[in-house]
């Protein structure tokens, strides 16, 4: 198209004609009539291309401001500068820092561009009177502690129950841990309103969470997906082992000497013998019953008190020197026969 | 493990271990296979004209780190029992080439990825090479592209410096 309207370039006024008859037929007209103006000026050879030669680019640098710690003043509040966790930055932080390892004599490099001070994590957020002022502002949301709570004693006496949780802080999208299910509960058997029947039932039916040298039973519950319903699963477990310990069935009554956990005195042959002993040595002929022998009140006996918490020791506590030097003692006691003379 | 509350009681510790025990998900494994290129990885060979710039990065060969200079990923994914190993890591790769890609020649140093719960804080020594609104530029872009694909908080915390040179520790 561009090649037809140069063909016929008598004179402008010509050109401006055709020109308008093409702009009637194509949109691309007008813009190859501009291309033809400019090209009427005299053409040069340009044979070592001195104009397609581009032009060198002229680097421009901004003006660098000056560091942010020069223009720091001593008085100022540095919890402003530093608000909250960042990355090292040595133009906000006006302290003459170096870091990294290099030969002996020379010297470490300086904050300025010094990859190792942006990655260890610093606490400039948290310089001591940034702390206190948290503190302050954070007063008017706490509550005082309770003045009768004063000791451990206190504590444990009005919450015996203690329930152990753990949370976990970890760099992750997520703030779920599979392991913050886990609930612990923790309690005093002494606390426990159990008589002799139930406390044995409970120790027995809790097995060995119970720990005999710290009074502990500890309950543990892992098995739900979600904290609150493990803690309610531990809850129930004390309530429904406390709720337990107290029924009495009908088969407890079955328990033979044989089925006792620990050696009783009073049920055992032992007292029989000595109450048997004691009467005869005072002429009285009885037949007791089993159960007139075991609430024979062996007050009445001289030295039998020591004589049976012998005999206990050394049933449940196992022979050792001890309990045999204590037994033997507390018979001779019991029969009136002189110590033991040691030679 | 840069804030790691862990409230836990004594007698607790003793059950953690179990529940390892029990689930193998939750188990650290531990690797024993010896690292590949143990000689050569991480190290540069001197020049004979003693020219080739080192950063105190290239400077420290591998078996420094946590002597000499410290990591550059800082999360708690690589503690005992941590979570989402295996994601962080790709995350953290994916971050870095990101963003040696999109600081095109500009990035001096290595990427630096702190993460702070579900915060991804990532550092970077940058040449002032282009202007500063095309930095401002890049810097919104890739906090913005960064933040929907992890789905976390971005923030970059970039130190500028005027040439590559100013971040050189040493030739050899």
């Amino acid at each position: 198209m561009s090649i037809f309207i140069r063909n016929y370039k008598p004179g402008p006024l010509a050109t401006l004609y055709k020109a308008n008859i093409w702009r009637l037929n194509s949109t691309t007209a007008e813009s190859s009539v501009k291309k033809d103006e400019d090209e009427e000026e005299f053409r040069v050879l340009d044979i070592l291309k001195k104009r397609d030669k581009q032009q060198k680019r002229i680097v421009r640098r901004t003006d660098i401001q000056p560091d942010r710690a020069d223009r720091m003043t001593e008085n100022q509040n540095w919890g402003n500068v530093w608000p909250g966790p960042k990355t090292f930055h040595p133009s906000s932080v006006p302290l003459p820092l170096r870091q990294g390892y290099v030969p002996a004599g020379q010297a470490p490099p300086a904050k300025k561009a010094n990859a190792e001070l942006m990655k260890i994590p610093n606490f400039l957020h948290l310089t001591p009177p940034v702390i206190k002022s948290q503190c302050e502002s954070l007063k008017q949301f706490c509550t005082e502690w309770p003045t009768l709570l004063n000791s451990e004693e206190a504590i444990e006496k009005h919450y015996p129950v203690e329930v152990i949780t753990s949370d976990y802080c970890h760099a992750s999208p997520s703030i779920r841990n599979p392991l913050a299910r886990v609930v612990t509960l923790r309690i005093k058997l002494s606390t426990l309103d159990l008589d002799k029947h139930a406390r044995d039932k409970f120790i027995r039916l809790v097995g060995d969470r119970y720990d005999s040298s710290t009074d502990l039973v500890t309950i543990t519950a892992d098995r739900c997906p979600m904290r609150a319903q493990n803690l309610d699963y531990v809850n129930y477990l004390l309530t429904a082992c406390y709720h337990e310990a107290w029924n009495v069935e009908e088969w407890e009554k079955d328990k033979t000497e044989d089925d006792m956990e620990y050696y009783n005195w009073d049920n055992n042959a032992s007292k029989k013998s000595v109450v048997n002993w004691y009467l005869a040595k005072r002429n009285e002929q009885r037949d007791l019953t089993e159960d007139e022998y075991r609430s024979y009140d062996i007050s009445v006996i001289p030295n039998a008190e020591g004589y049976k918490s012998a005999v206990s020791s050394l049933m449940n506590d196992g022979e050792s020197e001890e309990t045999v030097n204590n037994y033997g003692k507390a018979v001779r006691k019991l029969l009136g026969l002189p110590e033991k003379m040691v030679v | 493990m840069t804030s790691s509350l862990l409230k836990l009681a004594s007698s607790t510790t003793g059950l953690t271990s179990i529940v390892a025990k029990c689930s193998p998900v939750l188990v650290s494994q531990l690797h024993t296979s010896a690292p590949l290129c143990r000689v050569v990885s991480g190290k540069y060979r001197i020049t004979k004209k003693r020219d080739r710039p080192l950063t105190y990065e290239m400077a420290n060969p591998p078996h420094y780190i946590a002597h000499r200079k410290s990591w550059n990923s800082w999360n708690t994914s690589s503690l005992k029992d941590g979570l989402r190993r295996s994601e962080t890591v790709v995350e953290d790769e994916f971050i870095r080439r990101f963003m040696t890609g999109t600081w095109h020649g500009l990035v001096c140093s290595e990427v630096i990825i702190k993460r702070q719960f579900n915060h991804i804080r990532v550092a970077a020594i940058i040449r002032r090479a282009v202007s500063p609104t095309k930095m401002y530029f890049l810097l919104g872009y890739s906090e913005e592209l960064l933040a929907n694909w992890l789905q976390c908080p971005v923030t970059l915390e970039l130190q500028t410096v005027e040439s590559f040179k100013d971040v050189v520790f040493k030739y050899i």
